[in-house]
């Protein structure tokens, strides 16, 4: 578009730092592109969980007041409810309020559906850090002393037991851990994590120790096993073989050229395990019934209770929108090629890449 | 539609008792003998922490609109007008007196004196009629309302501060009242909300309501039962997997767990410190026959059915042998209960005549199941092919089963907790049956059964209701092959847990003690 004559020229964010003499990194337009790209993701994945739990069969009146309720009876609470509405019209009414903080009332408990919801969030962060605390330092090492004695007895045996544990279902894991440590002979930690609401669950460790064990056994192979990948890849590359040529000590190579190259993948693994432990520990809340986000979800969906699926859907969005950038972010600030360019290439696949090229990146 | 029944609280809460109601005044019932050893003398103090099971519906606090786990919370914070005796009798409560007019068209309720709310008001007739305007209210949309539609809501008398009068809507009978109000009667004040002032006259007073995870209690020590409750504190934990709730009770983090599946009873009765009680009642398990299905209309296609189901064979394998056989009736225990008709038997030669007679030798139904009801689904079907019929189960999640069925659904799994012959009528096929998931209207049943709930003479209801039982077994819908045993587990720390009728001995949160205290 032409500006008019006399008119300053329109100038854009970057221009204007510029202007002002503030360096700006390369990256920043990437950063906001991508914080906006996340807000999108945020309201799609809302409107689609909407429509989908409306779309599931049943009402979600009859649900709440069950069986032995009147059809009259259901009738009117539909209307109470709003349901009886287009559902463009629900949805946007219900925008409209959360943008103002308010998520509505649990249809089925009648309480504030954003506090029920961000609680049970919080005790399902507090298990994803106790577990990421605990596994993420325990894969470094085993990874990086598996890539360095690849092929080795060590290698070996580690390999064949995070397979193992791989392969061993999740919830056999679980009750295999309850009649170890708690209902067995051994009886030293609780069976089930009936956290007190009241308490922090970091100021109740004992209830964390079981699923986050399980989780961990969950997650550690997959960590340990990309580690062990990346860095082997990378201690094959020909900058290593020079270092080692030049006489270097090995210790050297590996953990001032070899780790820090090896890293980007591992760090999009790790944001991997991450949303695993915070979404996919459902069955870890079942069967130590933990209160986390995955147990009240599939509640809430049984229920078809609106308001609380929309809360924990858009909060788990965020979260997993909010991980997914830290990850990225990470990798372009420890990857040169992507620290300086305005253009990171970061998309699906981007990993493979990474991996690939991880010795002369 | 009716309640599906294993393991479902709601339908394992709702009313239950006898139906001989007629002029009771103080409703002293019989008292069953109880299981179990002389625990001693009950002790008070301690904390008790029951493990509840409810997969999804954590419930609110609302008196009367309880779901899922809200309703063992409404037994520890609502006392009601009745309650029911261990042998399923409806006594008083609340309730000083019931008195039902000759005609059944009025009842006169008198509460107690000296009745205390947990917030020091003192129980008048004006919460008593607040609570029943309260329940019948439809803009509460309360699932329960129809439990008491015969009450006229607009015609209540108070004839005292203690004293109310409750008057039928034309044609209709209360008789059956004490039976359909127990369970979600709450008496609450006229301050009362269900969010903001949870307050009733039971045993304990809420102190904190986290939904889905755990709600405590404390004492309350104006309770109406003098002593009563022992334990200084309750607790109500909420589990979603039986298993988890199985392991919480081995390793003690809870003291009692009710409605213990069949399966799980045998490991929790072999685990040391734990006991399983178990309670012969007389729960129905049904298969609903929708008589607006082509070949159901047909009442020999019906009986053929009936005809079918080998019951021994249904208890044995769907329950696991812990329930007894049924006779297409329910309520074998009311005292106007027709023993003369005969047990109906396994005749698969005579159903398969029945069903080339009505013109489908090689008929082809689905039996729409809920999780409860899929294992007898699945036996019967089986059964059902030996004989050359072939039966589908279709399964659903509890949401989609909940739903008025369609009129083509031929057969759904169902039951009720046991009740008197009246109100399991008003559940199942009544004319003003509150989920009629059969759509059976037979007009001579109707008036029959219309004639009874006015008529609060056990003996002049007897040939009313055997009539009206000759026809549910000769023209019914209803193909009810057994009721189940219901179980709970409690360590051996804890008194007041017996055997009894009312399907469920986790609601006298007041009876229970502990013995460490």
């Amino acid at each position: 578009m032409a500006t008019q004559a006399g008119a300053p020229p329109s100038v854009g964010i970057v221009d204007r730092w510029q202007a002002a003499r503030l360096p700006l990194p390369g990256w920043f337009p990437w950063l906001a592109g991508r914080l906006l790209a996340g807000f999108g993701t945020v309201l799609a994945v809302s409107a689609i969980v909407y429509l989908a739990t409306l779309a599931l069969p049943s009402d979600p009146a009859r649900v709440i007041l069950g069986p032995e309720a009147t059809d009259k009876a259901v009738a009117i609470l539909r209307e109470q409810l709003g349901l009886n509405r287009p559902i463009a019209v629900q949805y946007v009414d219900w925008l409209r309020h959360v943008a103002v903080g308010d998520f509505g009332n649990s249809l089925d408990s009648n309480v504030p559906a954003f506090g029920l919801v961000i609680e049970r969030l919080g005790n399902s962060i507090a298990l994803m850090i106790f577990v990421l605390l605990v596994t993420a330092p325990a894969a470094f090492l085993l990874g990086v002393a598996m890539a360095v004695k690849r092929d080795s007895r060590f290698d070996r045996t580690a390999m064949t037991l995070l397979i193992g544990f791989k392969a061993v279902p999740p919830f056999a894991i679980a009750v295999a851990l309850i009649l170890l440590f708690s209902t067995g002979p051994l009886a030293i930690l609780p069976a089930v994590s009936i956290l007190d609401p009241s308490l922090s669950p970091f100021a109740q460790p004992l209830y964390l120790v079981l699923p986050a064990t399980t989780l961990l056994l969950l997650v550690l192979p997959f960590l340990t096993r990309l580690i062990r990948a990346s860095l082997t890849e990378t201690l094959e590359a020909d900058y290593i073989a020079a270092a080692r040529l030049r006489g270097l000590p090995e210790r050297r190579i590996v953990w001032r050229h070899a780790v820090p190259n090896a890293l980007p993948p591992v760090i999009q693994g790790f944001a991997m395990a991450t949303r695993m432990v915070l979404g996919g520990a459902l069955i870890v809340e079942v069967v130590f019934s933990y209160p986390g986000i995955g147990s009240a979800l599939n509640a809430a969906i049984e229920t078809r209770d609106i308001p609380v699926v929309q809360a924990i859907a858009l909060l788990t969005a965020i979260a997993v929108v909010f991980i997914n950038l830290v990850a990225d972010f990470a990798t372009v600030l420890l990857t040169p090629r992507l620290r300086t360019t305005t253009r990171p290439r970061l998309r699906s696949g981007t990993g493979a890449r990474l991996r690939l090229r991880a010795g002369g990146a | 539609m009716i309640a599906p029944l294993l393991l479902d609280r709601r339908g394992l809460l709702a009313t239950a008792g006898m139906t001989g109601l007629g002029l009771l005044a103080g409703c002293g019932g019989a008292r069953a003998p109880q299981a179990g050893v002389d625990e001693g003398k009950p002790r008070r103090g301690g904390r008790l922490r029951i493990g509840t099971i409810e997969p999804t519906q954590a419930g609110n606090l609302d008196a009367h609109k309880p779901v899922g786990a809200g309703i063992i919370r409404g037994w520890a914070i609502y006392s009601k007008l009745w309650e029911w005796t261990k042998a399923c009798e409806p006594t008083g409560a609340l309730a000083e007196s019931t008195e039902i007019a000759p005609d059944g068209q009025s009842v006169v309720i008198r509460l107690h004196q000296g009745l205390e709310f947990h917030h020091g008001k003192t129980v008048s007739a004006e919460d008593l009629v607040y609570s029943i305007r309260r329940i019948s209210d439809p803009q509460l949309a309360s699932p329960y309302a129809g439990l008491v539609a015969a009450v006229n809501r607009d015609t209540i008398e108070t004839l005292d501060p203690r004293t109310v009068r409750l008057h039928a809507h034309p044609g209709k009978g209360l008789v059956a009242l004490m039976d359909t109000w127990i369970s979600f009667g709450g008496i609450v004040p006229t301050d009362y909300d269900p969010v903001h002032n949870v307050v009733g006259c039971g045993p304990f007073r809420l102190k904190s309501f986290k939904p889905g995870q755990r709600s405590t209690f404390t004492r309350f020590e104006n309770y109406f039962k003098p002593g009563q409750p022992y334990v200084d504190e309750l607790e109500i934990i909420e589990f979603k997997d039986q298993t988890a709730r199985a392991y919480a009770l081995q390793s003690g983090q809870i003291d009692l767990a009710d409605l213990v599946p069949v399966e799980q009873a045998q490991l929790l009765r072999r685990s040391p410190g734990v006991k399983v009680v178990t309670s012969p009642t007389n729960n129905v398990q049904s298969l609903d026959m929708n008589v607006l299905h082509p070949a159901l209309s047909d009442v020999r296609v019906r009986q053929a059915l009936r005809l079918l189901a080998d019951r021994p064979d249904l208890v044995k394998r769907a329950l696991h042998g812990e329930g007894t056989t049924g006779n297409d009736l329910y309520s074998p225990h009311d005292p106007t209960y027709d023993h003369d008709i005969a047990q109906r038997a396994h005749d698969p030669d005579k159903a398969k005549w029945l069903l080339a007679q009505a013109g489908h030798p090689s008929l082809a139904l689905t039996i729409t199941a809920n999780a409860a009801g899929a294992p007898a689904a699945l036996v019967f079907a089986e059964q059902a092919r030996k004989s050359g019929l072939d039966l589908k189960v279709e399964r659903l999640d509890a949401a989609s089963f909940a739903v008025p069925a369609p009129p083509g659904r031929a057969i759904t799994t169902g039951g009720i907790p046991a009740r008197g012959f009246l109100a399991s009528a008003l559940h199942y096929d009544a004319p003003d049956a509150i989920i009629n998931r059969t759509n059976f209207h037979d007009p001579r049943f109707g008036a029959l059964i219309n004639a009874a709930l006015s008529q609060p003479d056990v003996e002049k209801r007897k040939p009313l209701v055997h009539e009206a039982q000759h026809i549910q077994h000769d023209r019914g819908s209803l193909l009810i092959w057994g009721f189940t045993h219901v179980r709970a587990a409690a360590r051996d720390t804890i008194g007041g847990l017996v055997a009894e009728k009312t399907q469920f001995g986790g609601w006298r949160v007041d009876e229970f003690w502990r013995k460490d205290a």
